[in-house]
């Protein structure tokens, strides 16, 4: 069976130009271009003309809380917007994808706040911004909201349980203002949901061939899901409203293979065929693949029961299986891995990627369960924690933020100009000597110059986000989460059971490499003094050709098992943890900081602003990713890398450290290749790293689809937590992967 | 006791079970016409150039002891005098292009293991191990048998990769410390042999044979040559059937990425121009199934 016989092709057209007019160019941004010819005029009104609406009637009920405005919003785009059922899809549509509650509501609010009450830290984060220092932007994009109550209790349930939770509230002390608009807000959401189910059932029963999609659509107003077509048709609906109405993006699916599971049995059970259950899963995915976000739609699989028994199931293997016949690569897929996940499952993963599917990445299960323990987490919270995003993790029912990228290169250049940038010669560090006695008392500034700016960075986020709930209030988020209903407290504004910030910190490699070539020079062989150096980087090497030749070539590189830069890394990762995590985030949030090493786009946003490095790199030229090494220097191969970055203790923080590991078809072709990728997996595992993405490519292949795109239309690429098809990205983006590959050993 | 050796591979993935690191031997009995590793075939060390990658930076030329390199950083041209170079390998070790390579590395086994235990993490959540190859590796049986030993005390799985025209005081000296032997077969026939390799085949069979009667574990890795060996599958398969030693069978498809190595080397490169089709390599290896052996 292929993937058309899961989805038929005329169906798969339909979906595919559901949201986006497939025959335009790519927009990576593409998702927030509705797509209007879809939809029945009769339907709904003008989007236009109701986003107007959607405006004029929060303009005029200006005062009220802004979590009451944003549900009213959300009740009036759900009462009124187009919609569509069609007998070629198995999901409805809903005609917002360009999530106007942020044009309408949210991004006036955001103005106001920076502008109006936090004018100076909006300057500031301009500034970091715009001089590549730390890149910050308020993250409304790393939400999962409690799916096990969204498919048991359904919004009818999550009303009544909020209802409930108020009564008690209520019957020991009367509700503050904020606490009655908050159970106010969610009533209004839950019955907006409710309402777009009765309009959507309403249509599909008018619609010839969607008597199933309507029965379903009825059922979900009166209970929770008892099939895996309704919860499928749940999760796409809450997906829909969440993240395209409400303005809060949806980071994961959910544990799909063990949340459907119990409702596979029961299907099952009742005569359902396996094949059918396929088909849908195959509809369902194809929903995210239409909708096309950037950064992948994610969901997971595996961990552990509470029993520590592997939760992958025949499910698993299902979800797998039509995901890899449909040829698709949105949504992505994590793998919460474990020694005892199944080998067999964990091969056919492997199988898929090393067949071009870089959609999956694997998460180690027992590391990611170690951080959150150490950082105040109960075991069961632990072991049930999210996967996310492109490889964040949290626990249910929490709501964590982390859109903040230092650049770890600006320290340094503080350090070797006496507190001044090193492009722009502003004085954006502290005040510092130009020499060192020793390399320690350097490294020493570095770390004092470090610290000023992890406390700059979390001073301007925890400023901001002291209005999140404000901002962007989550009425329909919060309905979901026991401990906000319980508290009448929006997630943002203190309600979630954990509320914690996260700092990304980028280019580890490049600092580490960079460290180790100031001690050897300046204060080891004493080549050069610090500023002689500082002078050749100032002048990019010029007439330097030659050293910076073999500072390229000098092996003492971070990624290739070498002691020095491997120790600097680890250093500098512990002395981040250790000085961030644990620090209060905003007040109103109330709760903590902690970090990760992921880079997503940095490598190419702040790179430019970078300057040379005494890692032999040149300015503005790429910088390194993730927990990986600098572009060309894993010299020594896979094996090392894993080791270099396995001495990084991803335990001691709740954040990614993911390490990208890029192969040759050759080296893995084979069961032996096989066995062989399942030997990295399990090492990376074994020794505490957090999560690894494959890229098994080769450079000609990469160099041909450059050449002649029409003829690689599939072909994908990791990029940086998500995967899309190399056409898709920028040639300075394609030149960067065919560089990487060139360099593989 | 030092060996001779060109290189040191990690992530080995196809020579023998698992992760592997592999250890090239310098020197090699035969001549096969497809060779792949010229830079294993002679015992004396040797210096490779790759003039593109040159960047004219004038490291070699002043580490030169005996000015065997020639520089012109204005016209950026590098011509090495092989005839003047004395095979010291001291530019190779400044090189900042990469375009010198020197082969020749002489180790010791202290030398070396700790750099084949690097992986053993990898080699233990695999069933991986250490692989010498070459050239041909039992050439140097004594130093292999010492780095074995070496190895077994550390409880590495090992593996030798031999082209089987060795004596039988290699094989022996390396037995108790091998788990397993990768073993080439190239040809059935002695005078289609000697044009593949310039050797013949007698010596290869017969210490398969004693292999099989000492109760080795063999892989069988048959290099798969259009023109050379291709009509020698039936009869090898046949030959093979009769053996209780073979675990598994790899047919090794011909390719000509070695070219460039010969090029580097100043050697001379006849290599055969036919690349096999994979419909070949598949009819080779059911042609190998249907005589009962397990062919990966």
């Amino acid at each position: 069976m292929n993937g058309d016989s899961y989805v038929h092709f005329a169906d798969k057209e339909y979906i595919l130009n559901k949201y986006h007019d497939t025959s335009k160019p790519f927009n990576g941004f593409g998702r927030f271009i509705r797509r209007d010819a879809l939809f029945d005029p009769a339907s709904g009104m003008e989007p236009e003309s109701l986003y107007k609406l959607v405006e004029q009637n929060d303009i005029a009920a200006g005062g009220a809380p802004h979590s009451l405005r944003k549900a009213r919003a959300i009740y009036t785009l759900l009462e009124n917007t187009r919609i569509c059922c069609d007998s070629r899809d198995r999901f409805p549509a809903i005609n917002i994808v360009d999530r106007p509650l942020k044009k309408c509501i949210v991004d006036k609010w955001k103005k106001e706040v920076f502008q109006q009450i936090i004018p100076e830290t909006g300057k500031l984060r301009t500034q970091l911004e715009n001089d590549g220092i730390v890149t910050i932007w308020p993250d409304y994009d790393h939400s999962v909201p409690v799916w096990e109550r969204v498919f048991r209790r359904g919004f009818t349930g999550l009303y009544a349980d909020a209802k409930a939770a108020m009564d008690t509230l209520e019957s020991r002390r009367p509700l503050t203002p904020e606490e009655s608009a908050f159970y106010e807000s969610v009533f209004i959401s839950c019955r907006a949901f409710l309402l777009l189910c009765a309009r959507l059932e309403k249509l599909a029963s008018d619609t010839p061939g969607a008597r199933r999609m309507a029965a379903a659509l009825g059922a979900l107003q009166h209970r929770g899901a008892q099939t895996v077509y309704e919860a499928l048709l749940q999760i796409y609906l809450y997906f829909m409203v969440s993240e395209h109405v409400d303005n809060l993006q949806v980071r994961s699916l959910g544990n799909l293979d063990a949340e459907l599971y119990p409702f596979y049995l029961s299907d099952l059970s009742k005569g359902v065929t396996e094949d059918e259950i396929r088909t849908d899963l195959a509809y369902f995915f194809m929903q995210f693949t239409a909708i096309g976000n950037y950064w992948n739609q994610p969901f997971y699989l595996g961990g552990n029961d509470a029993e520590e028994k592997s939760l992958i199931n025949p499910l698993s293997y299902i979800i797998l299986d039509v995901y890899d016949r449909m040829g698709i690569y949105n949504p992505k897929i994590q793998i919460k891995t474990n020694e005892n996940t199944p080998k067999e499952f964990v091969l056919k993963a492997l199988d898929m990627i090393r067949r071009g599917h870089s959609c999956i990445v694997f998460v180690s299960d027992s590391t990611v369960r170690s951080a959150l323990e150490k950082a105040g987490a109960t075991p069961e919270e632990a072991r049930t924690c999210h996967i996310k995003g492109c490889y964040e993790y949290s626990v249910d029912g929490s709501l964590d933020t982390g859109m903040n990228y230092v650049n770890l290169l600006k320290p340094l250049e503080y350090c070797m100009h006496g507190g001044n940038d090193g492009i722009t010669g502003k004085a954006a560090g502290l005040t510092c000597p130009l020499e060192y006695d020793s390399f320690d008392a350097f490294f020493a500034e570095y770390k004092r110059q470090l610290a000023h700016l992890c406390d700059t960075a979390i001073e301007v986020v925890n400023s901001f986000e002291n209005y999140f709930d404000n901002i962007n209030p989550q009425p329909l988020l919060s309905s979901t989460f026991p401990s906000c209903i319980e508290q009448g407290r929006d997630a943002f504004g203190g309600g979630a059971l954990y509320n914690d910030s996260s700092m990304s910190f980028g280019f580890i490699a490049n600092l580490s490499d960079s460290l180790t070539q100031i001690k050897r020079l300046v204060f080891d062989e004493k080549k050069y003094t610090l500023q002689q150096l500082r002078g050749i980087l100032d002048s990019d090497f010029a007439g330097n050709e030659k050293l910076r030749m073999s500072l390229l070539h000098n092996p003492e590189k971070y990624g290739n098992n070498r002691e020095i830069p491997d120790a600097f890394a680890r250093d500098i990762t512990s002395f981040i943890s250790g000085y961030i995590c644990g620090k209060h985030n905003a007040a109103r949030r109330g709760g903590r900081w902690n970090c990760g090493f992921h880079i997503a786009r940095m490598v190419y946003i702040q790179a430019p602003l970078t300057a040379s490095t005494p890692d032999g790199r040149l300015r503005g030229e790429e910088l390194s990713k993730n927990v990986s090494a600098s572009m060309g220097q894993n010299r020594e191969g896979i094996t090392a890398a894993i080791l270099s970055s396995t001495k990084i203790d991803a335990s001691a923080f709740c954040g990614d450290a993911a390490l990208d590991a890029g192969l040759l078809p050759s080296a893995v072709r084979g069961q032996d290749g096989l066995e062989a990728m399942y030997g990295l997996l399990m090492t990376f595992i074994g020794r505490g790293g957090q999560a690894i993405q494959f890229n098994v490519f080769d450079a000609d292949t990469l160099r041909a689809a450059q050449a002649n795109p029409e003829q690689y239309r599939d072909l994908q690429i990791r990029v940086s937590g998500w995967n899309v098809l190399f056409n898709n990205i920028k040639k300075e983006e394609q030149d960067g992967f065919i560089r990487q590959a060139e360099a593989l050993v | 006791m030092e060996g001779v050796i060109f290189s040191v591979k990690r992530f080995a993935v196809h020579d023998g079970d698992g992760i592997r690191t592999t250890v090239f031997f310098k020197g090699c009995p035969l001549r096969c016409a497809w060779c792949h590793n010229p830079e294993g075939l002679l015992k004396a060390n040797q210096l490779a150039f790759m003039p593109d990658k040159c960047i004219s930076c004038g490291e070699c030329a002043a580490a030169c002891p005996v000015s065997a390199h020639i520089i012109d950083s204005e016209k950026q041209t590098h011509v090495l005098n092989r005839d003047a170079c004395i095979l010291c390998g001291k530019c190779a070790k400044v090189c900042l292009g990469d375009a010198l390579t020197y082969y020749g590395e002489r180790v010791s086994v202290e030398k070396l293991l700790p750099r084949l235990l690097e992986d053993r993490e990898f080699f233990a959540s695999s069933g991986g191990g250490v692989t010498l190859s070459g050239g041909e590796c039992l050439e140097q049986y004594a130093f292999c048998s010492e780095l074995l030993a070496a190895l077994k005390e550390e409880n590495i799985n090992t593996a030798i990769d031999t082209c089987g025209f060795v004596p039988r005081e290699a094989l022996d000296a390396v037995l108790p410390y091998t788990d397993t032997f990768l073993y080439d077969i190239k040809a059935f026939h002695k005078d289609v042999h000697i044009r593949c390799t310039s050797q013949s085949n007698r010596l290869i069979l017969e210490n398969l044979k004693y292999l099989d009667s000492v109760g080795a574990a063999v892989e069988i890795r048959m290099p798969f040559v259009p023109g050379y060996n291709d009509g020698e599958v039936g009869p090898i398969a046949e030959f093979l059937s009769g053996f209780s030693c073979i675990t598994k069978l790899r047919v090794l498809p011909y390719h000509r990425y070695a070219l460039s190595k010969y090029e580097s080397l100043a050697m001379p490169a006849n290599l055969p121009e036919v690349i096999p089709s994979k419909e070949q390599i598949a009819q080779a290896e059911a042609c190998f199934r249907s005589y009962g052996l397990t062919v990966v």
